[in-house]
C-alpha cells in the first residue's frame, strides 16, 4: 500500500514535470488585445488591407499632411494672414526676416508613413497574399512614399539649380533616404542626408512602379493613377525639367476629370455636400464623426482654421485684389463673421476652402485637383521653350474660361516673363490656401512678400527660406546635418 | 471532569503507559491559556489546552520526553518530562513573547522558525494588531515594518497605500511588492477608474494572523522575477482542535478630518483685499480712512459678485467650506468567527460587516465577506487545506488628487467665504467663484453625481499535501484570485448639462490563476547535520479584461444605460501575461549553531523577448548563531544570530508585450481599421534586476525579554528600464532600453522589550526605525533626465524626487515684494528655473518608523502606537497655486495673515495683492516656485491608540461565555507636524516615486471606534 503510494507520488511529480516542459508554448501563447504581429500584418490579405489603410489614416491623423501642408506654404508667404484675436499659424505669419524659427515641419510625418510604405512595397508576403492585392498595395504605396518624400525635400532643401541661392555655396542636400523596413533596433541605423538629386531620382523611381502598379485605377480616394501622373508633373516642375513636366501634366489631365464650368459647382467645390470635389485627382476622404484630423476636427483641422472656430488665417487683401469681379472664383470667399478679420482684409472675408461637414469642422480634403494640371502645363511650356507657346497660352486660357475669369490680359502674352507672372497670379487665384505659395516663391527664387506691408518679408537668399531639422532629430540621428544658419 | 475521570480509568487500564496532563496559565496574570499547544516531541504526540487550560494525553509510554508548550504570542518553552505510569501532572506558566526567535514565520512556499532564518523579515502578528481598527493589510503595515515605508495616498474609506520596501528601486517601472495571501499572489491590474483602492481590501483585517515581509534579496529571491520590490505574505488565520470558540465583535465610531486648515474667514478676507486695492492704488494701508473706503468697496464689490448670504439678507456670506465638504461619517464593524476543530479537521470560519462612512461628501466603503479556512488529515499520510475569501465591497469615491473644478478636495480651496452651496429658495447657487457653472458647485458633485464601484473577489488557495516518509513531503497547490470591478457612475442633466446627463459603467475583470507543486524535505545526520528545503514548479496566469460603456442623455427617472438617449461609449481590452517558474530552497546547518541556505528561481516570462525568456534569480545566505559557541558565555544574552545574505531579483513590470513587434489599431480610413507599427520588436528587453547585500544580527536577551534585528543593507537595481532615442526616419521616436542604475542603503533597527511583567502588570515596548538613502548611479549615457524638470528630474546622484527651485529671499522690507536668490546668490526679483534653481530638498522619506507601548493591568490594556516619518519635503501645489493670493478668489491660506503692510516691516508673506501678477518687474508669486513652496511632510503620528478591558471572569462566567471584552480606539488622533496644510502623507499614488507633491489628495481621516468583543 505505501508502496503503491510512494508510487503514486512520484508518477505526480513526473506528470506535473512533464506538462512543464511544454512552458514555453504556454508562455508564447499570449497576445495583446488591440495589436497584431508583424506576420499577421504583412502575411494575411486582411492584414494588409489594415496596413494600407494606414497608409491614409495617418496622413490624415497628422498635422504635417493636412492642415500644415494646405495651409502652411500661405500662411509663411503671402496668401492668408491672422484675424486679432486667433493665434493659429501666426507664427508663420510673423516669421519676418530672420526672427524665429517657426516654418514648415513635417519630418517625423512624412517618415512616419514613409516607413509603413517601405514595408508595404518590401516585406507583403507573395506566398500569403494574392498578387493582386499585392501588386495594388504595392503601388499605392510606391505614390504616398513618393508623396512623402517630395514634401521632405522641398522643405528641407533647394531645388536643383537653386543650391547657391544661400548662404552656404553647393547646399544640395536633400534627406536620408530609407527604403528598406525597420523591423528592429538595428535597422533602424543613422544615416545622413542624401542630395536633392538623389532624392528625386528616389521619387521618380518610385512613381514608374507606381505607374505600372496603378494602371486603371482612377479613384480618387486612394493614389491612383491620375495622382502618379499629376504628381510627376510636380516633382518635374520642381526640378526645372519643363518638357517632362510639360508630357506629365497634359498625361494627367488626359486621366482626370474635366474642369468645372458651372458657376454653382465651383463656389460649392469645397463643399463635400453639395459639389463635391469634381476635380479632385487624389483626396482624403474623412469622416467628420471617426477620423479625426490631426488629432481634432475641431481644434487641428483646416476649416477650424479657415472657416470655422478659431477662423485664424484669412486670406489677405492681395489674394482678394487678383480677382475680376466676375470671376466665379470670388464665391470661395464668406463673411468672416468674427471680429477683428479686417486685420487680413478689408472685405472681412474667410475662405470657404474646407468647409466643414456636419458641423464636425472637417470635409474631405483635396491633395491635387486638376486646375493645377492645366497651370503646370502653362508654366513648363513656356519655359521649355523660353517662349510663349500657343500651347502654354491654351492651357491658361481653358481654365481662366472655365473659372469666368476673362481673356489672358494682352501685356501678359507679351513675353516669357509676363506670362511666367500671370501663370503666378493665376496659381494664387485658383490654388490659394491649398498648398503651394511658399514653394512657388521658394522654387522660383523670387522673395517672400509681406502681403500687409507690402515689403519683402523673407528674402530669396536668407537661410529662412529653408526649415530647420530640428534638435530632436539631430539628436537622435548623430549623422544628420542641420540646415545653414540654425 | 467527567471527561478527566473516563480518560483516568483508561490510563488504569494500560499500566505501562502513563497520562501527562496539567494547567497551562498566564505567567503574568496567573489566567488559564485556552488553545496552547502540549507537544511530546519524541512521540509526535500532542494535544491542545481545553477552555480551562487543562491539557491531557493519554497511553504515553513511560520514560522521559521533551514536551514543548507552545501558545501564540507567548514564549515557547521545551521542558523535560519523566512520564511515570498513571497521571503525571505537570503544570506550566507561559510567558509573553516580545516576537522572539522562536516564532514561525511564513517564509515563501514554507513555513520556518525564526530562529533558522538567513535572510532580512519582518513580522508583524496578530497580537500586535488584534484590536487596532484598520482598514485593510497595507494600513497595518504602516510603522510597525522596519524599512517598509507606507504612505496613505487617499483618505477616502477603502483607499490605497504605497508601499515602498526599502526605497524605490525602479523609475519608469515601478511597481507595488508582490502581495502573495494565503499563497495566492494577488494581481493588482484592472482597478477601478473612479476612486483610489485597493484589492487587499478584501481581507477582513481581524481575519489576518500574520504579516511577513520578505525585504532582502535572500528572503525574496524565491519569488524571481516578481520580488525586486519585496514580497509582502499574508497568512490569514486558522483553526486550532479543541473546544469550538466562538467569537463575536460589534464596533462603531466616527470618522473625522485628521486635520482642517485655518483658511481666511469673511472679515480677514476682506482686510485683504482691502489692502491688495491700496497697494496697488499707492494708497498706504495705515491710512485708516482710505483703508475702511476700500474695505467697503470690497465688501460692496463681493456682494455684486456673490450675492448676500441668504441667511443674512444684505450680508456677505461668510462660509465654512470645509464644513460642507468634510463631514464627519459613522463606522460600524461586525464580525462573527468560529474557529475550533478536533484532530483531524480544524477550521476557522468568519464573517465580517463593514460600513464606513468617509468625511468627504458622499465618500463610503462597506464590505462583506465570508472566510473558511479548513485543515483536514484525510488520511496519514494525505493533509488538505482550503484557504477561501469571498468578499464584495463597495466605494463611493470623489474626485481627487487633480486641480479639477469638480473635484471636492480642490474645491475647498478654490471656493471662498463668500460663497455657499445653496440660493435662499434652497435651489442650487450658480455663482461661485472657480465654480462658475452650476454644475461645478460643490453641492451638486454631492446631490447629482454617483461615483460607486462595487467588486467582488474571491482569493481561494487549496492545496493537498502528501507526506512520503518522515522526511519528504509533497504539497500541490491551486490559486484563484478571482475579482470583478464595476465602476458605475451617474451624473444627472444639472451636473453634466452638455450631454444632458449621462451614466458610464465599466466592467472590469481579473482572473488570475496560479497552481504549484512543492517537495519537501526535512532531515537529520547524526544529530547535527540539518538538511532541509523545498523543489517546487510553478505556473500562474494573469488575464485582465475591461469593458467601458457609456450612454448620454438621461431620462427622468433613470439611471441605467437602456434609457440614455444616445449610447456614446463602448471599448474594451484585455491583456495577460503567464509566468511559469522552477524554484528550491535548499538549507543547511550544523548543530543549530551555523546555517547556509541557498535559494534560486528560475523564471520563464511571457513579457520577456525571445532571446530572453527564461531568467535566473539566485541567493546565498548563511547564519551563524553566536549563542550556541561553547566559547560564548553571556548570561544576559540569550540568543545572538550573526546573518548575512547576497542575491538577485528581478522586475518584471516591463509591460506585458514589451518585447514584441507590434501593429497597432490606430484610427479607420473610409471606415477601415488602420494598423500601424507600433512598437519594434526587443528581443533583448528583459526585467530589471535588484542586487542586494544583506548583514544582520538578531537577538534576544534576558530570557526574551528584549529581542530584536538590525540589519544593514545596499541594494542595487541594475538594468533599469529607459527610452532610448530612435533615428525619425526610422518612423519609430525610441525603444525601451536596460540601462539605469538605482542604489537604495539603508539601516534598520527592530527592538521588542518587556519592560514589567508581573502578575497584574505587565508593560511591553515596541519600536523601529530604518534610516535610508536613495541615489541615483547610472543613466542612460549619463545624460540627465529633464535636467531642469522642478521635481521629477534625474541626475546620478541624486535621489528620486530631488526638488530643484530657486531659494526665496524673502520680501523686501522697503516695498512688500517678494525676493529670490539667483544661481550667484544674489537678490533676484525675476528667477528663472532654469538659471536659477538649486537642489534645495527631496521627498524620500530617509527616516520612517514606529514605537508603541502596552501596558496591561489585570482585565485593562492600553496600547498606544505611533509611526513617524522624517525627510520628506513636499509642494501642496493646489494649496500654493489657489490659497496664497486671491487670483482665483479662492480660500485664502493663514500665511496671508503675517503680511508685509508697510516701509520697514519684515516678513515671510509678500505685501496684499490683487492678484499674484500685482508686482511690477517680479515674478508672480504665485506661480513662481521657489523654496516657500516647498514644506517639510516629515511627522510623528499617534496612529492607533486602544484601551481595552476584559469584564471579570466571575460576571463573565454567569453568562455563560469565555471572555467579554469593551474597548475604544483611535486612529490617527494626533499629529505632530510642521506640514500647515491638511496631510503630510504625500503619495500620488501606489507607484508615486517622486512623492514630492500632492494635489488635492482626500486628506487622511480621525477615527474614534468603541466595541464589544464576546468570546463563548
Amino acid at each position: 500500500m505505501m508502496k503503491t503510494m510512494n508510487k503514486l507520488s512520484f508518477v505526480i511529480v513526473l506528470a506535473a514535470g512533464l506538462l512543464f516542459a511544454g512552458c514555453n508554448d504556454l508562455l508564447e501563447d499570449v497576445d495583446p488585445s488591440t495589436s497584431i504581429s508583424p506576420e499577421e500584418a504583412l502575411g494575411t490579405p486582411d492584414g494588409v488591407e489594415l496596413l494600407r489603410n494606414a497608409l491614409y489614416s495617418e496622413m490624415r491623423a497628422s498635422a504635417s499632411f493636412t492642415t500644415q501642408n494646405l495651409l502652411g506654404p500661405s500662411a509663411l508667404a503671402d496668401e492668408s494672414y491672422t484675424r486679432v484675436g486667433a493665434s493659429r499659424y501666426d507664427a508663420l505669419n510673423f516669421a519676418t526676416g530672420t526672427s524665429g524659427t517657426a516654418h514648415i515641419g513635417s519630418y517625423g510625418a512624412a517618415y512616419n508613413v514613409i516607413q509603413i510604405a517601405n514595408q508595404l512595397i518590401n516585406d507583403i508576403d507573395p506566398d500569403a497574399v494574392d498578387s493582386g492585392l499585392r501588386e495594388q498595395v504595392m503601388g499605392e504605396a510606391y505614390a504616398v512614399r513618393a508623396y512623402a518624400y517630395h514634401m521632405l525635400v522641398k522643405v528641407y532643401g533647394y531645388e536643383p539649380g537653386n543650391y547657391d541661392i544661400g548662404p552656404e555655396s553647393n547646399w544640395n542636400l536633400g534627406v536620408p533616404i530609407f527604403t528598406e523596413s525597420v523591423f528592429s533596433v538595428e535597422d533602424a541605423d543613422e544615416r545622413p542626408r542624401s542630395t536633392v538629386d538623389e532624392v528625386y531620382n528616389r521619387i521618380s523611381d518610385d512613381l514608374d512602379e507606381a505607374e505600372t502598379r496603378l494602371a486603371g485605377v482612377s479613384n480618387p480616394t486612394i493614389a491612383n493613377e491620375m495622382f502618379v501622373e499629376g504628381l510627376r508633373a510636380r516633382v518635374e516642375l520642381f526640378q526645372g525639367n519643363w518638357g517632362d513636366a510639360a508630357t506629365a501634366a497634359q498625361n494627367a489631365i488626359d486621366l482626370s476629370p474635366a474642369l468645372t464650368e458651372d458657376e454653382d459647382d465651383i463656389v460649392e467645390m469645397f463643399n463635400e455636400n453639395e459639389a463635391a470635389h469634381p476635380e479632385a485627382m487624389f483626396l482624403l476622404e474623412i469622416d467628420p464623426n471617426t477620423e479625426p484630423i490631426a488629432g481634432s476636427n475641431v481644434n487641428n483641422g483646416p476649416a477650424a482654421y479657415t472657416s470655422a472656430q478659431w477662423v485664424a488665417q484669412l486670406p489677405t487683401q492681395y489674394v482678394l485684389d487678383l480677382f475680376d469681379a466676375d470671376d466665379y472664383r470670388n464665391g470661395w470667399f464668406k463673411p468672416c463673421g468674427e471680429s477683428g478679420c479686417d486685420n487680413a482684409n478689408d472685405l472681412e472675408v474667410a475662405s470657404t476652402k474646407y468647409n466643414g461637414d456636419k458641423g464636425n469642422l472637417a470635409d474631405d480634403l483635396p491633395f491635387m485637383r486638376v486646375s493645377e494640371m492645366y497651370l503646370i502645363l502653362a508654366e513648363a511650356s513656356v519655359k521649355d521653350a523660353n517662349a510663349v507657346t500657343p500651347a502654354a497660352v491654351d492651357a491658361l486660357q481653358e481654365l481662366k474660361d472655365a473659372r469666368n475669369a476673362g481673356p489672358i490680359p494682352a501685356a501678359a502674352l507679351v513675353d516669357v516673363d509676363s506670362f511666367e507672372d500671370e501663370v503666378m497670379d493665376e496659381r494664387v487665384r485658383e490654388l490659394h490656401m491649398e498648398g503651394h505659395r511658399f514653394w512657388d516663391l521658394k522654387r522660383t527664387g523670387n522673395h517672400i512678400p509681406d502681403p500687409i506691408t507690402g515689403d519683402i518679408k523673407i528674402r530669396f537668399d536668407s537661410y529662412r527660406i529653408l526649415a530647420p531639422i530640428g534638435n530632436n532629430n539631430l539628436n537622435a540621428n548623430s549623422e544628420l546635418e542641420e540646415n545653414p544658419n540654425y | 471532569m467527567l471527561l478527566v475521570a473516563i480518560s483516568g480509568f483508561a490510563g488504569l487500564a494500560h499500566a505501562q503507559t502513563g497520562t501527562l496532563t496539567g494547567t497551562v496559565t498566564d505567567e503574568s496574570t496567573g489566567e488559564t491559556l485556552v488553545g496552547a499547544t502540549v507537544m511530546i516531541l519524541d512521540l509526535e504526540r500532542g494535544a491542545p489546552t481545553d477552555i480551562d487550560g487543562m491539557y491531557r494525553i493519554d497511553n504515553v509510554p513511560v520514560g522521559t520526553y521533551e514536551v514543548r508548550f507552545s501558545y501564540v504570542g507567548y514564549r515557547t518553552v521545551t521542558e523535560t518530562v519523566n512520564i511515570e505510569a498513571g497521571e503525571n501532572v505537570f503544570d506550566l506558566a507561559m510567558s509573553m513573547d516580545a516576537a522572539g526567535l522562536d516564532e514561525i514565520v511564513v517564509a515563501g512556499y514554507a513555513p520556518t522558525n525564526r530562529r533558522e532564518l538567513t535572510g532580512s523579515i519582518t513580522s508583524v502578528s496578530s497580537s500586535e494588531i488584534e484590536s487596532v481598527s484598520l482598514q485593510n493589510a497595507e494600513s497595518i503595515l504602516q510603522g510597525r515594518a522596519a524599512g517598509v515605508n507606507v504612505i496613505s495616498t487617499s483618505g477616502n474609506p477603502g483607499g490605497a497605500f504605497k508601499v515602498a520596501v526599502r526605497g524605490n528601486g525602479s523609475i519608469n517601472a515601478a511597481t507595488e511588492p508582490l502581495y502573495i495571501v494565503d499563497g495566492v499572489q494577488m494581481s493588482f491590474d484592472q482597478q477601478s477608474g473612479l476612486t483610489s483602492t485597493s484589492p487587499l481590501n478584501a481581507i477582513n483585517p481581524s481575519d489576518i494572523e500574520s504579516i511577513e515581509v520578505l525585504k532582502d534579496a535572500s528572503a525574496a529571491s524565491i519569488y524571481g522575477s516578481q520580488a525586486a520590490a519585496g514580497v509582502v505574505i499574508i497568512t490569514t488565520k486558522g483553526g486550532t482542535s479543541g473546544q469550538t470558540q466562538v467569537t463575536a465583535r460589534a464596533e462603531t465610531g466616527v470618522r473625522t478630518l485628521a486635520r482642517n486648515v485655518d483658511y481666511l474667514n469673511r472679515d480677514e478676507y476682506l482686510d485683504y483685499s482691502a489692502e491688495g486695492w491700496m497697494h496697488r492704488a499707492g494708497v498706504p494701508v495705515t491710512d485708516e480712512a482710505a483703508f475702511e473706503a476700500f474695505r467697503a468697496d470690497r465688501e460692496a464689490f463681493y456682494l455684486g459678485t456673490f450675492g448676500e448670504d441668504p441667511n443674512n439678507p444684505g450680508q456677505l456670506s461668510d462660509y465654512n467650506w470645509q464644513d460642507f465638504v468634510y463631514e464627519d461619517g459613522v463606522t460600524q464593524k461586525y464580525s462573527l468567527n468560529i474557529s475550533g476543530g478536533d484532530d483531524n479537521t480544524t477550521f476557522y470560519l468568519s464573517g465580517g460587516y463593514e460600513d464606513t462612512d468617509g468625511t468627504a461628501l458622499n465618500s463610503n466603503f462597506s464590505r462583506v465577506n465570508l472566510r473558511t479556512n479548513v485543515d483536514h488529515q484525510v488520511s496519514d499520510r494525505f493533509r488538505a487545506s482550503v484557504r477561501s475569501n469571498v468578499s464584495r465591497s463597495t466605494q463611493f469615491g470623489v474626485c481627487q488628487d487633480g486641480n479639477f473644478v469638480n473635484c471636492p478636495t480642490s474645491q475647498v480651496m478654490f471656493e471662498n467665504p463668500f460663497t455657499f452651496p445653496f440660493l435662499a429658495d434652497g435651489s442650487y447657487n450658480p455663482n461661485l467663484a472657480v465654480a462658475t457653472s452650476t454644475q461645478y458647485n460643490p453641492a451638486v458633485i454631492r446631490d447629482e453625481v454617483e461615483r460607486e464601484i462595487a467588486v467582488t473577489q474571491i482569493i481561494a488557495s487549496t492545496n493537498l499535501t502528501y507526506n512520503a516518509y518522515d522526511w519528504l513531503s509533497f504539497t500541490g497547490t491551486f490559486n484563484v484570485d478571482y475579482r470583478n470591478t464595476e465602476d458605475t457612475r451617474y451624473d444627472s442633466p444639472i451636473a453634466a448639462p452638455t450631454q444632458g446627463g449621462y451614466v458610464s459603467f465599466a466592467n472590469r475583470n481579473v482572473r488570475n490563476f496560479s497552481t504549484n507543486l512543492v517537495g519537501n524535505f526535512n532531515q537529520q545526520f547524526d544529530e547535527v547535520h540539518n538538511v532541509s528545503g523545498l523543489v517546487g514548479i510553478e505556473y500562474r496566469q494573469n488575464y485582465a479584461e475591461s469593458q467601458l460603456t457609456r450612454g448620454e442623455g438621461i431620462v427622468p427617472f433613470f439611471s441605467v444605460l437602456s434609457a440614455t438617449a444616445t449610447p456614446a461609449q463602448a471599448a474594451g481590452v484585455n491583456s495577460e501575461w503567464r509566468l511559469g517558474s522552477y524554484f528550491t530552497n535548499l538549507k543547511y546547518n550544523y548543530d543549530e549553531r551555523y546555517y547556509i541556505s541557498f535559494t534560486g528561481r528560475y523564471d520563464g516570462h511571457s513579457r520577456f523577448g525571445d532571446d530572453q525568456r527564461w531568467a535566473f534569480f539566485p541567493s546565498v545566505s548563511g547564519a551563524w548563531r553566536i549563542s550556541q559557541e561553547d566559547f560564548f558565555d553571556v548570561d544576559y544574552i540569550s540568543d545572538l544570530k550573526l546573518r548575512a545574505g547576497f542575491g538577485l531579483t528581478g522586475n518584471s513590470a516591463i509591460g506585458n508585450f514589451a518585447s514584441r513587434s507590434l501593429y497597432s489599431a490606430s484610427g479607420t480610413y473610409q471606415g477601415g481599421t488602420a494598423v500601424v507599427p507600433a512598437q519594434l520588436q526587443n528581443p533583448l528587453l528583459t526585467w530589471e534586476e535588484a542586487q542586494e547585500i544583506n548583514v544582520g544580527l538578531d537577538y534576544e536577551l534576558l530570557e526574551g525579554r528584549v529581542s530584536g534585528s538590525i540589519d544593514y543593507y545596499v541594494k542595487d537595481n541594475n538594468q533599469l528600464l529607459f527610452d532610448r532615442p530612435l533615428p525619425t526616419e526610422s518612423g519609430f521616436t525610441e525603444y525601451t532600453d536596460n540601462v539605469g542604475k538605482v542604489r537604495n542603503s539603508g539601516l534598520e533597527f527592530e527592538i521588542n522589550t518587556v519592560n514589567v511583567s508581573t502578575r497584574d502588570f505587565v508593560w511591553s515596548t515596541r519600536f523601529n526605525v530604518a534610516f535610508m538613502d536613495n541615489e541615483i548611479k547610472e543613466l542612460p549615457d549619463g545624460q540627465d533626465i529633464d535636467a531642469d524638470d522642478t521635481f521629477e528630474s534625474l541626475k546620478e546622484g541624486q535621489t528620486i524626487g530631488q526638488i530643484q527651485v530657486p531659494r526665496y529671499a524673502g520680501v523686501n522690507p522697503a516695498d512688500g515684494r517678494p525676493m529670490w536668490l539667483d544661481a550667484d546668490g544674489e537678490i533676484t526679483y525675476t528667477p528663472t528655473q532654469s538659471q536659477d534653481a538649486v537642489n534645495y530638498k527631496d521627498g524620500f522619506a530617509n527616516t520612517v518608523g514606529g514605537f508603541g507601548n502596552t501596558f496591561r493591568y489585570k482585565g485593562l490594556s492600553v496600547d498606544a502606537f505611533f509611526n513617524f516619518s522624517f525627510g520628506q519635503w513636499a509642494f501642496p501645489s493646489t494649496d500654493y497655486y489657489f490659497t496664497r493670493t486671491p487670483d482665483f478668489l479662492g480660500s485664502l491660506s493663514s500665511e496671508t495673515r503675517d503680511r508685509w503692510r508697510e516701509p520697514g516691516d519684515m516678513t515671510y508673506y509678500p505685501r496684499a495683492v490683487v492678484a499674484g501678477s500685482d508686482f511690477a518687474e517680479t515674478n508672480n508669486y504665485r506661480t513662481q516656485l521657489g523654496s516657500q513652496a516647498v514644506y517639510n511632510a516629515s511627522y510623528i503620528r499617534l496612529k492607533n491608540l486602544t484601551v481595552s478591558y476584559d469584564l471579570p471572569q466571575r460576571f463573565v462566567d454567569q453568562f455563560g461565555l469565555s471572555n467579554v471584552s469593551v474597548f475604544a480606539s483611535g486612529v490617527n488622533l494626533l499629529t505632530w507636524t510642521a506640514w500647515p496644510w491638511y496631510d503630510p502623507e504625500v503619495a500620488f499614488d501606489t507607484t508615486d516615486i517622486f512623492t514630492n507633491v500632492t494635489t488635492a489628495s482626500y486628506p487622511t481621516e480621525r477615527q474614534f471606534n468603541a466595541g464589544i468583543e464576546v468570546r463563548f
